[in-house]
């Protein structure tokens, strides 16, 4: 039966019809050349093979299914963290959707970005006119507070100069004089999304502190008690942020948490459209120059935030990712060492309570192994959450990842019993990944959406753990920083588990004498 | 009802019982099982204990007659394993509402039943009794004859409501429905000399299936497995077993006896649970077989097995020897019956560094001593700070124990394997003792307990819970220490009889102003040990204390 407007079927069966069916094998037949099935099939076989893995680890020069993104996606999601701020992509816009769909499909909410939409023409003869147009528009419809200025690649291999450009565009009239136009060189060719994140932070903190492009006087650090939290590009922004806040609030720390997007990635619906919402103040953004300090949450994603930071006289500490007991100590102490506030009861009382969610159930996940893939800090904080339930991240892979982050993992492997056979991956895809879940198969694997098809060809279960999280929703919102959240990421690993237990279980009157209530 | 307490007087008197055995006539009467405390932490009801004996029979639409809480709370709540149907595990209950309570319930668990035999037609339907409709007076006798009549269906009254009495009496009521109602009633299509009963047995986590292949190979036939992985026509016919195996003695052991009684059939007690105890068990089926009619060869081919897998069995937990090497454990179970693994643990190279006696008699205890070592801490009733303690000072490495305390160890930060009943883990059998110490090997290096001994890190150690109970213990020992007097008090306000609450001091007055010399004579006095009994060894320790301590009542006689 084809579609018919009595009873629509959507795509899930419409094409299991015979008659699509008899087309697409028809199609396939008279004008695909098909091969042998048998043939398809050995291959298919052969792909899962130690040879295949090995002539898959010499490849040079093909990236197959990449686990990283390009710097202006990290740019775009650290110029939303403040308040009113529109992120302007100085390049083509076709690179500017790409990063408004990734984050709206990831938060489930709108993302606004706009672009100088450079052409063919512009390529040539250079970028400026897109630019004094671009900003003078943007300024005009949206009403932003302030326009972060990011690149993509195209702006960046023709060598356009951002400070330049936006001194001469405030020249013309574009936006005025005084209005905040901060900015960064963010080419896709250097870095990934981490990158991106960690210059367009420093270019927006830079412009505040050292003068707004030599418009303004630089600031005089005036030390204060408050400390600056730094997130890094993260998936569950919305979630952690708040908990983070949460948490400084229960240790009565005075705080800016530096490109805050928590509520801009997730706004109510009450029939106000939100074009900003939330954000670090720009005043807040200045005055974090006074801070006793700056935590960076993720080390890869402010490695030269925080080193810029440090040199204005703050004291910088930097965690990767911390998930767990351990970890989340670290943390907490830090905050406490720094501010000189005691760590209250009521967190105390937490960490006992994820201690006891862990020994309650953490015989599930002792001794199982695990493959992970995702940022290099999240690898790295999901690594030392698993080795301290007794797991073993038999596999960490991260795109981005590089030497020095292979050598930090090591480190990781090294601290515990667990980590004896586990290996490290930098610079590898997902496509090494799926010749190292053949031949040294895991128990589960730990990474974003795209790992649906190594689960699919592999049959290792995916825990969805990262960013991008496409095809579920709203896990963005569960934090997995603080002990509430190590308990987030504990009962995620957990469902899985038993939900894997279920399934192995479940043939009526084959194997579900084990198909228990209790687990 | 009058039956029904006719019944439970009758299970109060299993001779077959050896606690029973020590008891007078007037005790007997009074019943074996531990009478309720109000206000404590009371165990599950009569009606669970029924529940569970037998909801294991797979076949069978187990009915709870009785409002939801009974039924709501606890369906497929079970552990078992069927190989079959799976009708057991699906919730059937009546679900009685007020109306029902006023105008009574028969009329809806006649119509429950009816509809159970439309729908499913199991080849039985077991009906369980509860409080609420044997307080208004439902006759679920009568009710199952007349359904059992109009629709030619087994429909077997469970007369077991939760207010008679504990859990324990429930699994014995269970046994009496068999007795009265099933064993008995069907005809094997054929027997052979192999044909054995195992009665007690719950196939929890299919353990039985961890044993049942050795049986095969022997030829030896499980004839009727009361309940577990069990079916209503083996149940039906079982009184033409040749033999049977009483596995969990407390439970069953009126169904056993009875069976010996009415059908000739010779029973022992025994486990699976332990490598010797599973090679005397084994032993024990074929010499009751031979006994039995069954060619003496069984016996030999018997050893044949048992010596091959003892020495796989052995050979198995070989590996764990280095990892387990000075590695200490606290054994807090029920009792004897789970001892057998102890040779095992040991073989393995684990120091057993103390056990639970509260239950204990004296020569359970001798025997401890025998297994353990004159060193091994006796433990009578551990509260979770004296546990903690005991952790600290390096005394245990592992707890194994059941699943009530389970939570007690954690929160006292001590490593804990559940060894009892309720755990997901087949343990019994040869093959089982590699599993146990594979998931000890995988309790004693799970990381998680590093993390559960170590207080967040900027915790005043001075000043947490665990400081604060120690610092207390030491200071009560250190008050008892200078005062003298004090020190008398605690030792005497040492509880010896929980259920009548009559502790040391009492019991060493009576001793010493009656010149008491027999548990009876004490128990007359004070009246400890006059209910569970299951104090009788501690009592025999204070008299034998006492009588060792001084000529005291020859001097108080004196006076």
């Amino acid at each position: 039966m084809t579609q018919n407007a009595e009873h629509v079927l959507d795509h899930f069966e419409l094409f299991r019809g015979p008659e699509y069916q008899q087309m697409l094998a028809n199609k396939k037949k008279m004008f695909e050349n098909p091969r042998d099935p048998a043939e398809v099939e050995r291959i298919r076989e052969w792909a899962k093979t130690p040879e295949y893995r090995e002539k898959n680890f010499a490849r040079e020069a093909l990236t197959v299914n990449p686990a990283k993104a390009c710097q202006p996606l990290g740019a775009v999601f650290a110029a939303v963290g403040f308040e009113g701020t529109l992120p302007f992509v100085h390049g083509s816009q076709g690179c500017v959707a790409y990063y408004r769909s990734h984050l709206s499909r990831h938060f489930k909410e709108p993302s606004s970005c706009v672009s100088s939409s450079m052409t063919e023409d512009a390529a040539v003869f250079g970028g400026l006119n897109n630019m004094i147009d671009g900003l003078a528009n943007t300024h005009a419809m949206y009403k932003p507070k302030m326009i972060a200025v990011s690149t993509t690649c195209m702006a960046e291999v023709i060598g356009d100069d951002l400070n330049a450009f936006i001194k001469t565009a405030k020249e013309k009239g574009s936006v005025p004089a005084e209005f905040d136009v901060p900015f960064a060189h963010t080419p896709a060719f250097v870095g990934s999304h981490v990158t991106g994140y960690d210059n367009a932070l420093k270019g927006i903190i830079e412009h505040f502190w050292d003068g707004k492009a030599g418009t303004a006087p630089k600031l005089e650090r005036q030390p204060n008690d408050k400390i600056n939290f730094i997130g890094g590009f993260d998936g569950y922004t919305v979630g952690n942020t708040r908990e983070i806040k949460r948490i400084f609030d229960l240790m009565g720390i005075e705080h800016t948490i530096l490109a805050d997007n928590s509520d801009v990635f997730d706004t109510p619906t009450d029939g106000e459209f939100r074009m900003y919402d939330g954000g670090t103040t720009l005043e807040d953004a200045a005055n974090a120059i006074h801070a006793k300090a700056t935590i960076s949450m993720q080390h890869y994603s402010t490695e030269k935030t925080l080193p810029f930071i440090a040199g204005h006289g703050q004291e910088t500490v930097s965690f990767n990712h911390p998930i767990g007991v351990t970890a989340t100590d670290d943390f907490i102490m830090a905050l406490s060492r720094i501010s000189g506030k005691e760590i209250p009861e009521a967190l105390t009382l937490e960490r006992g309570r994820l201690v006891d969610a862990m020994a309650d159930s953490g015989a599930h996940i002792h001794g199982k192994k695990f493959a992970i893939y995702g940022d290099p800090d999240l690898c790295l904080g999901l690594a030392a959450f698993l080795l301290e339930l007794g797991a073993e991240p038999t596999h960490v892979l991260a795109t981005n990842g590089n030497k020095a982050w292979a050598e930090k993992v090591q480190a990781v492997f090294d601290s515990s019993p667990f980590g004896k056979n586990c290996h490290v991956y930098p610079g590898k895809d997902l496509w090494h990944m799926r010749s190292l879940l053949f031949t040294d198969p895991v128990d589960f694997l730990i990474g974003n959406t795209y790992g649906k098809y190594l689960e699919r060809d592999t049959g290792t279960p995916l825990i969805r753990i990262g960013f991008p999280i496409f095809d579920r929703h709203h896990h963005h919102r569960y934090p997995v920083w603080g002990y509430q959240g190590g308990m987030n990421v504990l009962v995620r690993i957990l469902d899985k588990i038993f939900d894997e237990i279920d399934k192995n279980t479940n043939v009526p009157a084959k194997t579900d004498y084990s198909f228990d209530i209790i687990r | 009802m009058s039956s029904l307490s006719a019944t439970i007087q009758e299970v109060f008197n299993e001779p077959g019982c050896g606690k029973n055995a020590n008891k007078t006539e007037a005790e007997r009467k009074k019943g074996c099982t531990k009478q309720l405390q109000p206000g404590g932490a009371a165990g599950g009801c009569a009606f669970d204990g029924a529940k569970i004996a037998l909801q294991p029979l797979t076949d069978v639409a187990h009915l709870v007659h009785g409002p939801i809480a009974c039924e709501g709370n606890s369906w497929d709540n079970r552990g078992a394993r069927s190989s079959g149907s799976n009708i057991w595990r699906t919730g059937f209950t009546t679900d009685i509402n007020e109306t029902d309570i006023v105008f009574g319930g028969e009329k809806r668990l006649y119509k429950a039943v009816k509809e159970i035999i439309e729908k499913y037609d199991p080849p039985a339907i077991f009906v369980y009794q509860t409080c609420v409709p044997a307080m208004i007076g439902d006759d679920i006798n009568a009710v199952c004859k007349a359904a059992s009549a109009k629709f030619g269906k087994p429909v077997i009254p469970v007369n077991a409501p939760g207010f008679v009495g504990p859990k324990n009496l429930g699994n014995k009521l269970a046994g009496e429905a068999l007795l009265d109602h099933v064993i008995g009633t069907q005809e094997p299509d054929f027997t052979t000399p192999y044909d054995l009963n195992i009665i007690g047995e719950y196939n929890l986590s299919g353990e039985l299936w961890q044993v049942k292949p050795l049986l095969d190979e022997l030829g030896i036939r499980i004839f009727s497995c009361i309940s577990g992985d069990g079916k209503y026509r083996e149940v039906a016919y079982s009184h033409r077993a040749k033999a049977a195996m009483m596995v969990c003695s407390k439970a069953m052991i009126n169904v056993a006896r009875k069976m010996e009684e009415r059908y000739g059939i010779p029973f022992f007690e025994g486990s699976f649970y332990g490598i010797q105890d599973s090679s005397d068990s084994l032993r024990e089926i074929a010499r009751l077989l031979i006994e039995r009619g069954a060619p003496d060869e069984l016996m030999a081919r018997t050893e044949a097995v048992i010596a091959r897998e003892e020495a796989k069995s052995w050979a198995s937990i070989e590996p764990y020897k280095p990892r387990f090497a000075g590695k200490k454990v606290l054994l807090i179970t029920g009792g004897v019956k789970s001892w057998s693994v102890v040779a095992a643990l040991q073989e393995a190279g684990l120091e057993m560094v103390g056990t639970s006696v509260k239950k204990s008699t004296k020569e359970d205890k001798e025997r401890i001593k025998e297994l353990m070592g004159q060193d091994a801490h006796m433990i009578d009733d551990m509260t979770p700070r004296e546990m903690y303690k005991m952790l600290k000072d390096a005394k245990a490495d592992i707890m194994l124990s059941g699943g009530k305390s389970q939570f007690v160890a954690l929160k006292a930060a001590m490593p804990w394997l559940d060894i009892n009943q309720e755990r997901s883990h087949a343990y019994m059998g040869y093959v089982g003792m590699a599993k146990l110490m594979e998931e000890i090997d995988k309790a004693l290096f799970n990381p998680v307990w590093e993390q559960l001994r170590q207080p967040a890190p900027w915790e005043n150690t001075a000043k947490n819970w665990q400081a604060k109970a120690t610092a207390q213990m030491e200071a009560e020992a250190a008050q008892l220490g200078v005062d003298p007097v004090a020190a008398e008090a605690a030792r005497r306000a040492r509880k010896i009889c929980y259920c009548k609450m009559v502790d040391l001091g009492a019991i060493e007055d009576a001793i010493r102003a009656h010149a008491l010399t027999t548990v009876d004579e004490i128990k007359e006095r004070t009246t400890a040990s006059s209910n569970c009994g299951s104090c009788k060894g501690r009592i025999e320790d204070v008299l034998a204390a006492s009588a060792a301590s001084a000529p005291a009542p020859v001097l108080q006689a004196a006076e």
